[in-house]
């Protein structure tokens, strides 16, 4: 037997198959790794410190960039926790509309990551699909906000404006579109041979040591693990509707990918329900000027359910108009560290970029 | 009250095993507060006895006028859906704190992240010293006497071109030779 020699490899910052601009240090004997370190700093621009000479207001405009493809969880679990602080009621068509925003900030996520899921095993066409549906979905937000891609929208007792005459219809026919569309996506990525078996049986999550990891949102419930912050802590107005929280056993990434075919169905369910339901009357409960505004001292610990699992702010005031501290947990911080880590070694070499997509590795959201 | 019975069990079954205080913040949400030494004890106890399973975060607050560090550590019961905030002070100066990734594996990388951005010490601690910064000579940036606007202005110059453009509402002003609109003086920091 020939004993292969180990090398080093570098994967990353920049490499078509990464997830962002974080490397992956890889000790392999052949095509198997043996060893995986994850290196971040690529990234690092100091929200966290600059958001301390911001107002609380003025912080929306980096909160929202600590993870490109999904910034509206981050808008809402502050939103929350300032509201928590500053003992803020919210309307209720706030809660329908940040409910909205939520699910089809969720959807457009699911968009990013059919592209990123099915073209790291080399099934392109999909993405190119996903990704262009998915402009359908950013119209929707540049109609409501202003913006595609960062919205800025959700604030501290509300929202900022109320949403714009035809758009309920808008949305709706979106959804349609969307749901006529996911028999085709699912067609061509899960009933295609390739993606099936390059999916199971790769990147396992072992259900005892999966909350140990710190796993959670779909690589969690991929685990057989029921667990959606959504039903767990219910906010806004999530116990008023009624969705599934769709968990698989297994814990690979074609586990993890059924779990997410499941719940973009379950988005265009709220929507629908949640627009349905919308009452009539105030959008926010608005706060005094921002550059004055102060918010009582104290700390506040917010979470939300983000696409990629629990989205944690802790927030600590001191009384004064700006933000004493700002700590931001994403599902990145673990997926993309411990848990890369402990399930890298094993597998293939060609797989890394493909379990960093199951897994919804965001690297800013890691160094923030 | 009624509905925050599990809470208040809580709190006095911790606060009773280890003579500790700590208060119901509101549904869900139970603070104690504790020596540094006792910490690792707390944790281990909430998740082996209590089923308090889940590390959500460890965050760090720099409370420089007091001079100490308060640590956090956030856990969850999934059982009892309630987060339990281990709170402790450690002192500013040669701030160290026991490692807690025997307990929790994630625990590792935020004490890595401390150890950098805050210069707190884990003996024991595993993992390569560099964790986001790189070459980092100056003090820990975290710290609430590191001030980001001299560091930047003394590390970056600023964009050719851009070197009036520091205050946009006077920049535009000067530009336009006209006053400071009324909308922009509303919301002027000197007003």
């Amino acid at each position: 037997m020939i004993r292969e020699k180990e090398t080093t490899l570098y994967l990353g910052p920049q490499h078509p198959g990464i997830t962002g601009n974080m490397m992956v240090k890889l000790k392999v004997q052949g095509d198997t790794i043996v060893k995986a370190a994850t290196h971040v700093g690529y990234l690092h621009r100091a929200f966290e410190k600059l958001i301390e000479r911001r107002n609380w207001i003025q912080a929306f405009t980096l909160l929202c960039r600590f993870c490109v493809p999904e910034p509206d969880p981050m808008e809402l679990t502050y939103a929350r926790a300032v509201e928590e602080l500053d003992n803020r009621e919210v309307p209720e068509r706030a809660q329908y509309i940040r409910v909205i925003v939520m699910e089809l900030a969720r959807m457009q996520s699911f968009m990013l990551w059919y592209a990123g899921q099915a073209g790291s095993a080399g099934l392109y066409t999909l993405g190119q699909w996903s990704v262009g549906d998915r402009n359908y979905l950013l119209d929707l937000f540049e109609d409501l906000t202003g913006g595609r891609i960062y919205h800025m929208y959700i604030w501290p007792g509300g929202v900022r404006r109320d949403i714009p005459e035809g758009w309920k219809d808008k949305v709706l026919r979106t959804m349609d579109y969307i749901e006529k569309r996911l028999f085709d996506y699912n067609q061509i990525m899960f009933d295609n041979t390739i993606f099936q078996k390059r999916a199971q049986g790769v990147g396992i999550i072992p259900k005892d040591k999966a909350i140990e990891w710190g796993v959670v949102g779909p690589p969690l419930r991929g685990t057989g693990i029921k667990s959606d912050v959504r039903i767990d802590e219910p906010y806004e107005v999530y116990d008023k509707l009624n969705f599934e929280v769709p968990t698989f056993e297994g814990g690979d990434i074609w586990a993890r990918a059924l779990v997410r075919k499941e719940e973009i169905k379950q988005s265009i369910s709220i929507i629908r329900q949640a627009i349905d339901q919308m009452p009539e009357g105030e959008y926010y409960n608005k706060v005094p000027n921002p550059m004055k505004w102060t918010v009582p001292a104290g700390q506040a610990w917010a979470k939300t359910e983000s696409v990629r699992g629990e989205v944690g702010f802790y927030v600590v005031s001191n009384g004064t108009n700006k933000p004493y501290r700002v700590h931001v947990k994403g599902a990145a911080y673990t997926h993309g560290v411990t848990v890369l880590e402990k399930i890298l070694p094993g597998q293939n070499i060609a797989d890394v970029s493909f379990i960093m997509n199951s897994l919804g590795v965001c690297p800013p959201e890691i160094e923030r | 009250m009624n509905e925050l019975i599990n809470e208040n069990n809580l709190l006095k079954k911790v606060a009773t095993a280890y003579n500790i205080k700590g208060n119901v913040i509101r549904d869900r949400r139970v603070e104690v507060f504790a020596n540094k030494e006792l910490v690792s004890s707390i944790l281990l106890y909430a998740k082996l006895q209590l089923g308090y399973v889940h590390l959500a975060h460890i965050t760090c607050i720099d409370w420089i006028e007091e001079g100490d560090f308060e640590l956090v550590y956030t856990i969850w019961s999934p059982v009892e859906r309630i987060h339990l905030f281990v709170k402790t002070r450690i002192n500013r100066v040669n701030p160290e704190m026991e490692n807690i990734d025997g307990i929790w594996d994630q625990a590792n990388t935020y004490e890595r992240e401390m150890r950098e951005m805050f210069g707190i010490q884990f003996p024991g601690l595993i993992g390569e010293h560099e964790f986001i910064l790189e070459d980092w000579d100056q003090i820990p940036p975290m710290l609430k006497e590191f001030d980001t606007h001299k560091y930047a202005s003394e590390t970056f110059f600023t964009r050719p071109g851009r070197e009036d453009a520091q205050d946009v509402r006077e920049t535009l002003s000067k530009r336009s030779g006209t006053d400071v609109p009324d909308f922009a003086k509303k919301y002027s920091r000197e007003t």
